[in-house]
């Protein structure tokens, strides 16, 4: 019984200071949809207004079309796991998993059944009798995960639930948990602030920014088509250049030019320069085992970052030596046009 | 998650950690022990006053004491009273803390706070004579200990609360909310996920507040109905009256009861750390 998720225009003051400043969302039944921000970009606000564990200044919150602004959280029908994962510390692993059903009166032997078969599905059914300190954090975070689905929420929310874990684990549970969200066929909202993290696991990434949405859109388009700077500088590295163009009719076209480093390559000197060619003395080469990492400083004095396949030949490459790189493919560049985003000039910062 | 042991001191203290461990020891063996071992002495004299260094060795101090009835009268009356006046204290100090955990707003919760705190901060005897004067108007209150068990509840409930809101504020701020968002009322996330969480520091608070209670002798002084005392009551009199040996025979008692009693818990409790260790190894190594 997976639902839609509608937010319309929701404001939120916190004290004296607004976090959320008319924000809207529509999540489809089953869609998976990460919140992506820096801290205090109000993206944990959001989800504690959807979990009715915020209230609201205004705007509504709405499941399948129904209002549910009024409903405290016991009532709204929401699994979230928290970052703490917060499992009750007194209680086994499966009487935590058992818990919503406890709180819906359900019987006991359908609440162990229930348990086990939610235990079974995030693979840990054999730790139904532990108690929660004696799991690894990974372990901890599938039986919130299980404690959360176990009453069969509308939609489940997921606040930083990496944030605990190592790097290496924290990719295989990115996996495991989208296979499991897939499995179940829940609409999901989770909140980040790791940008790899939201691409892998989202249908949708929303980027937060103080308060608004900024973007909000399937990973590939955020990437390729970021709506200005910051979206840009955010997922992922980019190199920001000033540009200006002519469109054959007017002469000079002020935009910004997203160039990833991943799609400049080495050119040899003499080589015809192209449009996004960018040549200057080297100032860091470094090797970082599946790409090689090239900076350097271009006439304008601008830095441009690239980032060089792990077979090109750098033989002879110094710091301190005249290169030139270039973007072979001038598709993959990508023109934000400061005429038509309105108010996004002056969020344009130079690549640090 | 294998947690290495701090490094030693020795680097930072240098050649002073000897010294500074001696004195330190010194000190508390002149403080705590001494004073301890002075008392028992005095209590196997063979006078009929305390007296130090003790002259003779006998129990019969112990025998008196076990079988005179002003002692042990003041003693069940005292366990009474501290009996029923705790498990009020560990109500309302523990309702205290949990009203405390629910407050948002810093400056209620700073009222909160120093009203329950309150009772530390008044002199026992400008107390105990406000609540004489309020024994004496009403005199429903003068044939019974209502008064009295009232009083010393209300000395003893801020080592409840003070306790118990430090266990609180140490659990994970999420697991309310969470109880909340998986369908839980509050009358069970009390009873489900609070209690169960604070129940070591209930239990803590309930031996402070037995330990308080079963010594304040002001509030006995002023609210016990004529005729009743209670043993810190009979103690002070003893020691007015004849400063016989009996005081410090039945003071010895008391320490060693409580001894006992300190030394249950911590084994209980070590027990408890110990297997609780036992388990967090085994799954480290798993």
């Amino acid at each position: 019984m997976t639902i839609a998720l509608t937010i319309q225009d929701v404001h939120v003051t916190l004290g004296q200071s607004l976090i959320l400043k008319g924000v809207s969302l529509d999540a489809n039944p089953g869609e998976f949809v990460t919140l992506l921000g820096a801290s205090g970009s109000g993206k944990s606000t959001l989800l504690n207004v959807i979990a009715g564990l915020q209230g609201v200044d205004s705007g509504h919150v709405l499941f399948d079309g129904v209002n549910v602004e009024k409903r405290p959280p016991r009532k709204r029908n929401v699994g979230v796991v928290f970052q703490s994962y917060a499992l009750f510390p007194h209680m086994t692993v499966g009487e935590n998993v058992a818990f919503p059903l406890r709180a819906a009166r359900r019987g006991s032997a359908e609440r162990k059944k229930v348990a086990q078969e939610m235990l079974d599905l995030v693979d840990l059914g054999s730790m139904f009798d532990r108690k929660p300190v004696s799991l690894s954090g990974g372990q901890r975070q599938r039986v919130a995960l299980a404690r959360a689905l176990a009453a069969n929420p509308g939609i489940l929310l997921l606040d930083e639930p990496m944030a605990a874990l190592d790097k290496q684990l924290r990719e295989r549970m990115q996996v495991e948990i989208k296979r499991i969200q897939q499995q179940v066929g829940i609409t999901t909202l989770a909140v980040t602030h790791d940008q790899a993290e939201a691409m892998t696991m989202s249908d949708r990434v929303a980027i937060m920014h103080q308060g608004r949405f900024v973007q909000c859109d399937r990973p590939e388009n955020l990437y390729r088509r970021p709506v200005d700077a910051y979206v840009a500088s955010f997922l992922g590295e980019a190199n920001l250049i000033e540009a200006h163009g002519d469109d054959g009719r007017s002469p000079v076209v002020t935009g910004t030019a997203v160039v990833r480093p991943e799609d400049l390559s080495l050119t040899r000197a003499d080589a015809p320069a192209g449009r996004w060619a960018f040549e200057g003395p080297v100032t860091l080469l470094s090797f970082q085992g599946s790409r090689y990492r090239l900076e350097l400083l271009n006439v304008n004095g601008e830095r441009i970052v690239c980032s060089l396949g792990p077979h090109t030949d750098v033989s002879g490459i110094v710091v301190g030596r005249h290169v030139r790189v270039a973007c072979l493919d001038p598709s993959l560049v990508h023109i934000i046009d400061h005429r038509s985003v309105g108010g996004a000039v002056e969020q344009i910062e130079p690549v640090a | 998650m294998a947690r290495t042991a701090p490094p030693p001191l020795t680097r930072g203290v240098g050649w002073t950690r000897l010294p500074i461990l001696l004195a330190g020891l010194a000190a508390c063996v002149l403080l705590f022990i001494v004073p301890f071992l002075v008392v028992v002495a005095t209590s196997w004299t063979r006078t009929s006053f305390v007296a130090f260094p003790p002259q003779g060795f006998s129990l019969s101090w112990y025998r008196d004491v076990l079988h005179d009835p002003e002692w042990t009268d003041s003693f069940k009356v005292s366990l009474r009273v501290s009996a029923i006046a705790t498990l009020i204290a560990v109500v309302f100090g523990t309702l205290g803390a949990l009203a405390l955990s629910r407050l948002r707003s810093r400056a209620a919760r700073s009222w909160l706070r120093t009203l329950f705190i309150i009772p530390m901060a008044i002199p026992p005897v400008a107390y105990a004579v406000g609540m004489y004067s309020v024994n004496l108007k009403v005199s429903a209150f003068q044939e019974h200990l209502t008064l009295l068990v009232l009083g010393e509840a209300l000395l003893a409930v801020p080592y409840v609360f003070v306790v118990v809101s430090t266990g609180l504020s140490q659990a994970d701020p999420a697991l309310r909310p969470a109880a909340a968002t998986l369908g839980a009322p509050w009358p069970m996330i009390v009873l489900l996920v609070d209690l169960p969480l604070i129940l070591p520091q209930i239990l803590v608070g309930a031996v402070f507040a037995f330990a308080v209670i079963f010594d304040e002798v002001v509030l006995s002084v002023f609210l016990a109905p004529i005729g009743v005392k209670t043993l810190p009551l009979q103690m002070l009199n003893a020691s007015q009256e004849a400063l016989s040996p009996q005081l410090t025979a039945a003071s010895t008692l008391i320490s060693l009861l409580v001894m006992v009693l300190l030394g249950l818990v911590s084994l209980v409790s070590g027990r408890r750390a110990a297997r609780a260790r036992a388990i967090a190894r085994k799954a480290a190594t798993a």
